[in-house]
C-alpha cells in the first residue's frame, strides 16, 4: 500500500512539474543579452497583448497597421493582438477575456467605469496625458487617452436618390427630413438602410432621439432616472422612442431591418437598395471602398427644435493599461513607447485618415479631409452645435447600468416586431434600470 | 500441512498481484481523474457555490445574497419566455432530428449503389462547426442579400420574401432547419447501426408470411431499433436543451428575445449583464431541468426495448 501512495505523489509531483514548465514558458520578459552577438547593447525583449473593437472593418485595418508598424520600427517589442471579429459585443468580449485570464494589457476602453471600479484598469501614466489635448477623469483619476473625437452620426445620402427624389438642400427641421423621407419614398426607393442584426448599430437612432429630447437640454438625466426623479415614461422620452418608431412603421427603414448587418449597409447604399443611412464617418472609408464612384453627402439630423445636437462631448472611452501590465516595469515602458508612436505626428495622421477621426493630441494634426469629412468637421467646430453623449457613455453618477442597454435596444426590436410601441415598454425600461442599479449595488 | 502451506503461499501470491494490479488502475486512472476534477468537478461545485452571490463576474469582491438568484428568475417574465422556448426547441427537434434520421438511415440502409456517397453526403452536415454553420445559413436566409430572397426576386416573386431571422414568427422555425439539417446525419449513423443489426431471418421469415414492407417495418425494424432509438432521442433531447451556437450566431436571441433560450440567457445575463451570480443561478436550474428529462426519457424509452 505504502509503495502505491509513493508512486501515487510521485506521479502528481511529476504531473505538476510539468505543469509548471508549461507555465513558466508564458513570462513575457526575457533577456536575450547572452544570445545577442552584436556589439550593440541589445534591447530587453518585451512583450504585450493589445484589444481593441474591431467592429468597423477600417479601423480594425488602421489599428493592425498601427501594430505592425510599431514592431518593424521596435523588433524587441513584440505585440500579441487579442483582437478579433466575431458577433460578440465588445463588451461581451472584453469580459470573456477577463474571465479566462486574457484580459489585454493595453486595452481599447469603452466601459472604463466599470473596468476602473472593478480595479482591472490602472491610472493612464503622465507620458500619454502629455500628448494629449484633454483626457476626462474619473474619481479625479485619468484612466484612459481617447483614441480619437467622440464621433458623430448624421445621414450619409446617395446625391443621385436625393435628385430622383427633387431634393435640393439639407433640412433645417426634423420636420424638413420627415418630408425628404416621404419625397425619397414617393420616387420609388427605400429612404433608409439600417443595420439592426448588430445590436450596437440601434444605439445611433435611438441615442439621436435621447440626446435630442433628453440630454441636450439635461446631462444629468441618467442620474435623476437612478434616483427617481424622472422617468422613461416621461413626455421627453416617450417623444424620443414615438420618433424612432415612426421611422419604422412609416415605412422610412428598409423591410429587412433585423437581418441587416452593420457592415452591410454600405453595400445597401452603394447599390441603390436605399438612399440614406445614418451613422458616423467611419463609414466613409467603407462606403468609398464599396463603391469608389458612388456620389454621397453627410449632414446633422436637427432636432425639433431646429438645434444641431450631436454625439460629440468628451467622453472616458480610449486607451487604458490593465492593472497587470501596469506593475511589469519593462511592459508598462513598452506600452508607453506603443501609445507615444501611436499618437506621433506622422502615425496619428494616417490613422486619422483612414478613420476619418477627430484628433485628441496636444499636437495639431491636419489631413486633407474629404468632402464629407470637412461638413463633419464643419459640424464639430460650430459653436451652435450642441454636443452631448449618448446614454452608455456618461459616468459617474450618471453611469447608465452598463447592463441596460443591450437589453433596451433588444426591448426596442420587441416593440418594432409586434408593432405596439406604447408606454407600457417604458415602464417596463424603468423596472430594468431600477433592477439593474440594484444588482450592481448589491454586487460591490 | 505442506499443502495448507502450498495454498497459503499461492493465495499471499494471487494477493500481492491483485495489490500490484490495483496499484496500476490507480496510477493510470489519476491523471485523467485530476484534470477532470481540476476542469470539470471544481468548477460545477464551484458553480453551486456562486448561484447563491451576486457577483458581477469582474469584481474580486463576492457577495453571498442567499436565495435571491432563485427567487428574481422564478419571477422574471424573460426567463419563462426562455424556458417556453427551450420547450418549443426541445420537442420540435427530438421529433424532426429523429424522424428524418430514422428514414435516412432506412433509405441508406436499402440503397443498392453508391450506398458510402449517401452515407458521406448525409453525414457531411455534422462535421461543420455549428459557428460556422450558423453563417452559412444566415446568409442563407438573409432578406436582402440571401439565396432565397434572391431566387425570388429574379423570379419575380418579391413580394413572397421573408426575413427568415428578423421575424419574431420566422426566427425560431428557421434555427429549428438549420439545427435538424446538421443533426440528422449523426442521429442516422445510430439508426444504421441498429439497422445494421437487425438479423435478415426475421424479415425473410415475414416475408415467406406474405407481410409488406410497412408491416415489416411496423412489426420488426421498428420495435428492434428500440435501442439506437433510446440513445438517439436522449441525446437530441440533451443537444436540444443546450442549444448555443446557432442562436449565437444567427439570431443572438432575437429579433428583441423571440429567440432566447435557457443556455442563451445564461451566456446573456453572465456575461453580457454582468450578473455571474444570477447566471449561475440559471445554469443550476438547467442542469436539473437537464438531469430531469433525461431520468424519465431513459425510463420510458427503456421500457420498450426488446431482447434478442
Amino acid at each position: 500500500m505504502k509503495k502505491t501512495v509513493a508512486l501515487s505523489i510521485s506521479s502528481v509531483l511529476a504531473l505538476s512539474l510539468i505543469l509548471s514548465a508549461c507555465g513558466s514558458s508564458k513570462d513575457s520578459t526575457t533577456d536575450t543579452n547572452a544570445s545577442t552577438a552584436s556589439n550593440e547593447p541589445a534591447k530587453k525583449e518585451v512583450s504585450f497583448s493589445i484589444g481593441y473593437a474591431t467592429g468597423d472593418p477600417a479601423t480594425k485595418q488602421a489599428m493592425a497597421d498601427a501594430v505592425a508598424a510599431f514592431t518593424k520600427a521596435n523588433p524587441n517589442i513584440k505585440i500579441n493582438d487579442l483582437s478579433e471579429g466575431g458577433s460578440m459585443a465588445y463588451l461581451d468580449w472584453l469580459k470573456t477575456k477577463e474571465a479566462v485570464g486574457e484580459f489585454p494589457d493595453l486595452v481599447e476602453m469603452r466601459d472604463t467605469q466599470l473596468f476602473a471600479e472593478a480595479g482591472k484598469i490602472a491610472e493612464a501614466p503622465q507620458a500619454w496625458l502629455d500628448l494629449l489635448a484633454d483626457a476626462p477623469t474619473f474619481n479625479d483619476k485619468h484612466y484612459t487617452a481617447p483614441i480619437v473625437g467622440t464621433f458623430p452620426q448624421g445621414i450619409i445620402y446617395s446625391k443621385k436618390a436625393y435628385e430622383n427624389a427633387g431634393v435640393t438642400a439639407e433640412p433645417k427641421t426634423y420636420d424638413e427630413f420627415l418630408a425628404i423621407q416621404e419625397k425619397l419614398k414617393a420616387s420609388g426607393i427605400t429612404p433608409l438602410t439600417f443595420g439592426g442584426k448588430d445590436i450596437f448599430h440601434w444605439g445611433f437612432w435611438i441615442n439621436k432621439f435621447f440626446m435630442d429630447d433628453m440630454f441636450a437640454d439635461d446631462p444629468n438625466w441618467n442620474s435623476k432616472r437612478t434616483k427617481g426623479e424622472v422617468s422613461f415614461t416621461d413626455a421627453a422620452p416617450l417623444q424620443a422612442m414615438t420618433d424612432f418608431t415612426d421611422l419604422f412603421t412609416k415605412g422610412y427603414i428598409e423591410k429587412g431591418w433585423a437581418s441587416t448587418a452593420d457592415n452591410q449597409t454600405a453595400s445597401m447604399l452603394v447599390t441603390g437598395k436605399a438612399a440614406q443611412l445614418f451613422s458616423g464617418p467611419w463609414m466613409f472609408a467603407q462606403i468609398t471602398q464599396a463603391d469608389p464612384s458612388f456620389d454621397y453627402g453627410w449632414y446633422p439630423v436637427p432636432d425639433r427644435k431646429g438645434r444641431i445636437v450631436v454625439n460629440g462631448a468628451n467622453s472616458l472611452q480610449g486607451w487604458a493599461i490593465s492593472t497587470a501590465a501596469n506593475q511589469d516595469a519593462d511592459k508598462q515602458a513598452a506600452i508607453t513607447e506603443f501609445v507615444k508612436f501611436f499618437f506621433s505626428k506622422e502615425q496619428y495622421t494616417k490613422f486619422l485618415q483612414a478613420v476619418n477621426g477627430i484628433p485628441t493630441t496636444k499636437e495639431t494634426i491636419t489631413y486633407e479631409a474629404s468632402p464629407q469629412m470637412a461638413r463633419v468637421l464643419e459640424v464639430m467646430n460650430d459653436p451652435n452645435t450642441i454636443k452631448t453623449l449618448m446614454i452608455n457613455s456618461f459616468w459617474g453618477e450618471d453611469q447608465m447600468p452598463t447592463q441596460w442597454r443591450n437589453w433596451f435596444y433588444k426591448l426596442a426590436q420587441e416593440w418594432l416586431t409586434k408593432g405596439s410601441f406604447s408606454s407600457d415598454y417604458m415602464k417596463k425600461a424603468d423596472a430594468e434600470w431600477d433592477a439593474n442599479v440594484k444588482a450592481n449595488a448589491a454586487a460591490k | 500441512m505442506a499443502n495448507a502451506e502450498t495454498i497459503h503461499a499461492a493465495s499471499s501470491k494471487g494477493l500481492s498481484r491483485k495489490k500490484k494490479w490495483f496499484s496500476y488502475s490507480v496510477l493510470f486512472i489519476l491523471p485523467s481523474f485530476i484534470l477532470y476534477t481540476l476542469f470539470v468537478i471544481y468548477p460545477t461545485l464551484n458553480s453551486i457555490n456562486l448561484s447563491f452571490t451576486s457577483w458581477d463576474g469582474v469584481s474580486d469582491k463576492i457577495h453571498y445574497i442567499g436565495l435571491d438568484n432563485f427567487v428574481e428568475m422564478f419571477h422574471s417574465e424573460r426567463v419563462y419566455n426562455a424556458l417556453k422556448n427551450t420547450l418549443i426547441l426541445s420537442v420540435s427537434l427530438v421529433v424532426l432530428e429523429n424522424v428524418v434520421a430514422l428514414l435516412l438511415a432506412v433509405l441508406v440502409d436499402q440503397v443498392r449503389w453508391f450506398k458510402s456517397l449517401f452515407r458521406s453526403v448525409f453525414y457531411f452536415p455534422v462535421l461543420l462547426s455549428g459557428i460556422v454553420m450558423g453563417f452559412v445559413w444566415t446568409i442563407i436566409f438573409n432578406f436582402n442579400f440571401g439565396v432565397i430572397s434572391q431566387l425570388l426576386d429574379r423570379m419575380g416573386l418579391g413580394d413572397w420574401k421573408i426575413d427568415w431571422l428578423g421575424d419574431p414568427n420566422y426566427a425560431l422555425l428557421a434555427i429549428i432547419i438549420t439545427t435538424v439539417w446538421k443533426g440528422s446525419g449523426y442521429y442516422m449513423i445510430i439508426y444504421l447501426a441498429g439497422l445494421q443489426g437487425i438479423p435478415p431471418e426475421l424479415n425473410e421469415a415475414a416475408s415467406i408470411d406474405g407481410a409488406n414492407s410497412w408491416q415489416k417495418f411496423r412489426h420488426i425494424t421498428f420495435p428492434l431499433l428500440a435501442g439506437a432509438m433510446t440513445v438517439s432521442v436522449m441525446l437530441s433531447m440533451i443537444g436540444a436543451l443546450k442549444i448555443f451556437d446557432q442562436i449565437a450566431v444567427m439570431t443572438d436571441g432575437g429579433p428583441g428575445f423571440a429567440t432566447e433560450t435557457l443556455t442563451y440567457i445564461v451566456y446573456k445575463v453572465g456575461f453580457g449583464e454582468l450578473r455571474q451570480g444570477y447566471g449561475t443561478a440559471m445554469s443550476m436550474v438547467l442542469f436539473v431541468l437537464i438531469l430531469i428529462v433525461s431520468l424519465i426519457q431513459i425510463k420510458l424509452l427503456k421500457k420498450r426495448e426488446v431482447q434478442m
